[in-house]
């Protein structure tokens, strides 16, 4: 059946996929890429409204033919890397198509699409476009052309540590290239590109050492490896243990490194995360768990030294294994935790990915939630509290705060003033949520001392 | 919920909010919407990944059932934990240390090697552990340094000796494994690494160089722009110290090459006194055979300056293709001597091994020069160490390759050459060998214009012509008029060179003419014209000219030196009855000589006349003066200035020498006029010789004020003379 029609690269058509459940779905997919390996053809389709992470090469007999779709015409898409057959069609297209029937032009379509959908919420639109919001909040300060607006091709900006835009997408970092990565104990797969070198790309297996993570082409090289590296914790100052649990702090520009090691590794896991420059001007707090045999890492997050928006974290990530056993809420608490220390708020940088955003929202609503129960009334008096010291108290971002408040619906207009309600179900869930949440940060066992880099030169 | 009669106000961060419970509230269902009042916060994820099903549906399973579903969470794709061999690889337990682990800032390097030996790497291992001991870490040391030491090109087989220090045959093996290992790598380097950045903006956009540095823009808070003007201003700073550190080290290296140089020269000057060489013929010996080389190895070695040279050649066209060529051991007069002097010491003191030093150079180089942006285009011009090609191979293309089944002679010495080398005091006679002088041919009798003779492979006679602005009129010349003096004499007399740029200055018709007239001049007085001949039959060489015969050779080497150029050269070779001088007609007689060295300074050009003549040591018979033994006169009267374009006329005093059959030294200045004008300035006499009483007393004159007179009279000839000034000029009068 495949083998009468050419099925080609922007081809659509239903891809047969197992779900949660395990039951079989046949969801609309794109295909982005096409190879031939001995005797059969393999197709790398992209789920259309599925996260990237879950695009995969599939076989012939997983392609439902009766209703593929050809590329339309109107893929005139500038190729912007020059590269032949690059083919950058970017999720907002996707998008846009996925909910148009008919082929209009893309552009207008997208913005009365996104206006249908979010009930006229034109600022909303625009404040969701990292790229813009950025500029529009260095305002008229902000000489930095790295935004090309002159249409030449320019670097990415220096500052933080994710892609603000889809412009530097393309088909080679659209599409995996590690096919499995083994770390220690576990064997991940990769959700995304990451920019390994590119021999090795092509190994069934990548091997990272555990502790310095060096990758390593075979398990003969690992070994060899072993005896070479007595690291058995990640290179750095441990500043904080309770437990099991510890953190190590890691500097970008000392120790390159074991720095840049760990970016290949998160951007497996980090759609938006950019390894376009170098890791001088960023902190890596990586997080580990003890056993006999060492530190092992858990997840880190990484933060600028200096950072001019108020971010406190820039990447942040869970290793897969470890992912939803409320490691990364530790990470996030640990973070506002250190903004505590330095006396400041903050607020990871943008954009936050579809995990990052639930864990955040769940790490700011019971953050909030637990203040706000908190609250005794003192004689007789309702309690009482302004948003500007709940951002106080936990460290959280004013604007945070408010998103979080509006997200739960507390916020309530009530005989003439602004209140705060706590509804059963919300009550009920937070407690229900509280009492699955075991890992803490204990601000004791915190030993940090905030650095002032602008006075350290640079960096 | 009733309908919102009223604009809310804006929510104020600093305003106290009184919380609720909802059971306070019964009548909550009053409570507003507030939609238009508060903004909505943006979630701070990218809009249309916002859109994906799974967060979706996440999104509302936490909305509906206040805390997570099992099955409503987003996917992921699996991960496993279940590495069975864990354990065994990575061996040995830790425990944990009391404190906070504190790592120090230093000492995380133990200096292992980067490369990790492969199951490939470990059959090889295993075949050379038959034969001999070597462990995995050395292997792996060795080829890590083989592979960091091959940036660019692959490290060579001596260069890895140097660089490994091992046992022959384990290196051997080990480096041609790697060479074919390296082959076959899909990599750049076997030790996988992440691509770096080109400084040239190509790898911009590839998506496997990660990590670029940070130096296109500084990173100023508030865009600070003079921040970013001294960040611009301190790399470049850093960059020209860098470069200064470079010439510093090229300096020390001249200086250790200097201060090598001295020794060596000491140690040659004490041998010397032991084996008793005081006359220098041991010294001479051993060094001839040594000097040929000098000057072809010269071009290999400095590359880039000879190819400054060669620009140069161009400039000054022929008047410096003339020049120097004779690279005598012991005439230091040239400065460009320095240049060829100093490479054959090089070349001598490390014949094998001029890339190794190459290698080290550029990376000192390299080392002091991390931070220059935009200066990739400028590289060291030394070449890169793995090129042993281009350093042994100058001639590339042409290189003169041995073939199989030929039999190749040693060069003819013939007796020409022998008798110059080994009769140092003729140190000037060598380098007649390589003049140009006006030649004809006898066979087809012809007048070949400027040409001199050389021995080529197998002794054969080349003859090198050059062109000259005198073509013209030399083709006028009916070559039977000379064609008998030319059977006749058969010694090597050599006529005039005239520089291109000179006779350049001699413009137009009227310079033709006085050319012509000069010319009929010679042919009148018989001229004398090298021929290519085999030199045994010089011996009996009779003069049968009417004009006293030139048996022997008077070298009177003039040479013009000024500041203007140090190392340019001219060399004029006068016939004997006619020095045609284009600055100056100067008529020199020199008895005996042997070597006369008349340092005149002219005006303000600080040119310098040398006029040498070098001869036997056979006192000859001179007309004017005469003295035996070691005496030496020296007169040289120069005429004066004759016209504008040919500023030369001789009053010539004219000598009759007897005639002697082997060398003597002898000018003998013919009488000629060229009174082109008549209102030519009366020959002020130049008396420019002076006695020496020994005969290597060098006599120096400064007759400033007599050739100032003559600027000052014409202005022509100054302008002749500063076409000479601009190089060296060194005449021979035969």
């Amino acid at each position: 059946m495949a083998d009468n029609v050419d099925v080609v690269e922007g081809c659509r058509l239903p891809v047969l996929r197992k779900n949660q459940e395990n039951e079989d779905e046949w969801p609309l997919a794109e295909i982005l890429s096409v190879k031939e390996i001995p005797g059969r053809k393999l197709y790398y389709v992209h789920y259309i409204d599925f996260n990237k992470r879950l695009d995969e090469w599939v076989t012939p007999d997983r392609l439902d033919m009766k209703k593929l779709q050809f590329p339309k015409k109107e893929a005139k898409t500038p190729t912007k890397n020059g590269l032949p057959g690059s083919r950058p069609s970017s999720p907002e297209r996707e998008v846009v198509s996925a909910h148009s029937t008919a082929g209009y032009s893309s552009q207008t379509l997208t913005c009365c699409n996104s206006k249908l959908r979010f009930n006229g919420t034109a600022r909303r639109l625009m404040a969701s476009q990292p790229g813009r919001k950025r500029k529009a909040n260095c305002g008229g300060t902000d000489e930095d052309s790295q935004d090309s607006s002159d249409g030449i091709p320019s670097a990415p900006r220096m500052t933080g540590s994710l892609v603000s835009d889809r412009s530097h997408d393309d088909i080679v970092t659209r599409m995996k290239n590690i096919d499995c990565i083994e770390l220690g104990r576990h064997r991940l797969k990769p959700w995304y590109f990451s920019p390994y070198p590119q021999e090795l790309t092509t190994l069934p297996v990548l091997y990272l050492c555990e502790f310095c993570l060096k990758y390593l082409k075979s398990l003969k090289c690992l070994q060899r490896h072993l005896t070479k590296c007595n690291l058995r914790h990640p290179p750095g100052n441990e500043i904080y243990r309770k437990g099991t649990i510890s953190f190590f702090e890691i500097d970008g520009r000392k120790n390159k490194t074991y720095s840049q090691n760990l970016c290949l590794l998160a951007k497996c896991f980090l759609d938006h995360k950019t390894l376009y420059y170098d890791t001088d001007p960023f902190l890596f707090y990586v997080m580990t768990e003890y056993d006999s045999k060492g530190f092992h890492i858990v997840g880190y997050f990484s933060k600028e030294k200096e950072s001019t928006e108020d971010y406190n974290v820039a990447c942040i990530l869970t290793l897969p294994p470890y992912q939803r056993r409320g490691y990364g809420k530790l990470l996030i608490e640990f973070s506002y935790e250190l903004s505590k220390v330095e006396g400041k708020t903050g607020t990871p940088e943008k954009p936050l990915s579809d995990l990052g955003l639930l864990s955040y929202r769940s790490y700011w609503s019971q953050t909030i939630l637990e203040i706000l129960m908190d609250l005794k009334p003192d004689n007789g008096e309702r309690p009482q509290i302004t948003i500007n010291e709940i951002s106080e108290i936990t460290s959280v971002k004013k604007e945070d705060v408010i998103s979080t408040l509006q997200y739960l619906n507390l916020i309530n207009y009530y005989k003439g003033q602004y209140i705060l309600t706590l509804s059963e179900d919300i009550v009920d869930g937070h407690e229900r949520a509280m009492q699955k949440r075991h890992l803490r940060i204990d601000p004791k066992c915190l030993h940090f001392t905030p650095k002032d880099w602008s006075k350290r030169g640079k960096w | 919920m009733s309908k919102l009669s009223f604009r809310a106000r804006a929510l104020d961060a600093a305003k106290p909010l009184p919380i609720y419970r909802s059971r306070d509230l019964p009548d909550l269902k009053d409570c507003v919407s507030i939609n238009r009042a508060v903004p909505q916060m943006p979630t701070g994820m990218e809009k249309e990944e916002e859109l994906e099903h799974h967060l979706q549906r996440a999104i509302s399973a936490q909305q509906v059932f206040r805390e997570k579903k099992e099955n409503m969470v987003i996917p992921v794709p699996e991960a496993e934990s279940n590495i069975t061999y864990y354990d065994r690889l990575y061996k040995g337990e830790l425990k944990v240390p009391k404190q906070l682990i504190h790592i120090q800032p230093l000492g995380l390097d133990n200096e292992q090697p980067d490369y990790d030996m492969d199951s490939e790497d470990e059959t090889l291992l295993n075949r050379l552990n038959r034969k001999m001991e070597i462990k995995p870490l050395q292997f792996e040391t060795m080829v890590d340094r083989l592979e960091k030491a091959s940036a660019n090109q692959l490290v060579s087989l001596p260069e890895a000796k140097l660089l490994l220090n091992e046992d022959d045959y384990l290196l051997k093996s080990v480096y041609d494994y790697w060479v074919r290992k390296r082959k076959n790598c899909r990599g750049p380097s076997l030790i996988p690494q992440i691509k770096q950045e080109k400084r040239d903006g190509s790898t911009n956009n590839d998506a496997y160089v990660a990590f670029r540095r940070r130096t296109e823009k500084m990173q100023t808070r508030k865009n600070r722009k003079n921040d970013e003007a001294s960040y611009e201003k301190m790399l470049k700073l850093r960059r020209e110290f860098s470069r200064t550190v470079t010439i510093l080290e090229m300096i020390k290296r001249r200086e250790k090459s200097k201060r090598e140089l001295l020794h060596l020269t000491l140690e040659v000057v004490e041998k010397r006194y032991l084996l008793g060489d005081f006359t220098g013929e041991v010294l001479n010996e051993v060094t001839v055979p040594l000097a040929e080389k000098p000057v072809y190895t010269a071009p290999v070695t400095l590359t880039n300056g000879n190819r400054h040279k060669a620009e140069l050649k161009t400039k000054t066209g022929l008047m410096h293709q003339v020049s120097i060529k004779d690279e005598f051991p012991f005439d230091c007069v040239r400065p460009k001597k320095k240049y060829s002097k100093r490479d054959k010491l090089y070349t001598q003191r490390r014949p094998g091994r001029p890339p190794s030093q190459y290698t080290v150079n550029k990376a000192d180089i390299k080392q002091y020069d991390f931070h220059s942006s935009g200066e990739e285009d400028y590289t060291p011009p030394l070449s890169p160490p793995s090129e042993p090609d281009e350093e042994n191979d100058p001639d590339g293309l042409f290189a003169f390759r041995r073939k199989a089944g030929c039999q190749y002679l040693s060069p003819h010495m013939d007796q020409n050459l022998g008798v110059l080398w080994e009769h140092p005091e003729l140190a000037g006679m060598d380098a007649l060998r390589h003049r140009h002088s006006l030649t004809a041919l006898s066979l087809p009798s012809r007048l070949v214009g400027l040409g001199r003779r050389r021995m080529g492979r197998g002794g054969r006679v080349i003859l090198d012509r050059a062109s000259s602005g005198l073509d013209v009129v030399l083709k006028q010349l009916d070559p039977d008029a000379f064609a008998s003096p030319v059977s006749r004499t058969r010694d090597i007399n050599r006529l005039v060179a005239q520089r291109a740029s000179m006779s350049s200055g001699v413009s137009s018709a009227t310079a033709a003419s006085s050319f012509a007239e000069i010319l009929n001049n010679i042919q009148s007085l018989r001229w004398h014209c090298f021929r290519p001949r085999p030199a045994q039959h010089q011996v009996n060489e009779g003069s049968r000219m009417g004009k006293p015969s030139l048996d022997g050779r008077v070298t009177s080497s003039l040479l013009l030196n000024t500041k203007n150029n140090g190392s340019g050269g001219l060399s004029f070779t006068a016939g004997a009855d006619n020095q045609q001088l284009v600055g100056k007609t100067s008529e020199i007689f020199f008895t005996s000589a042997q070597c006369a060295k008349c340092t005149l300074t002219s005006y303000g050009l600080h040119s310098l006349l040398q006029c040498s003549s070098t001869g036997t040591s056979r006192p000859p018979h001179s007309a004017t003066l005469s003295h035996s033994g070691a005496g030496i006169s020296g007169r040289v009267s120069s005429s004066g200035i004759g016209g504008p374009l040919l500023p030369t006329h001789s009053s010539s005093s004219l000598q009759s020498l007897p005639n002697h059959r082997n060398h003597v030294s002898a000018v003998s200045p013919a009488h000629h006029h060229h009174s082109a004008q008549p209102s030519a300035p009366s020959p002020s006499a130049l008396k420019l010789a002076t006695v020496a009483t020994t005969l290597d007393h060098v006599p120096k004159v400064t007759p400033a004020s007599t050739i100032s007179n003559l600027a000052r009279e014409n202005h022509e000839p100054e302008r002749l003379l500063n076409g000479i000034s601009e190089t060296t000029m060194a005449m021979e009068v035969t």
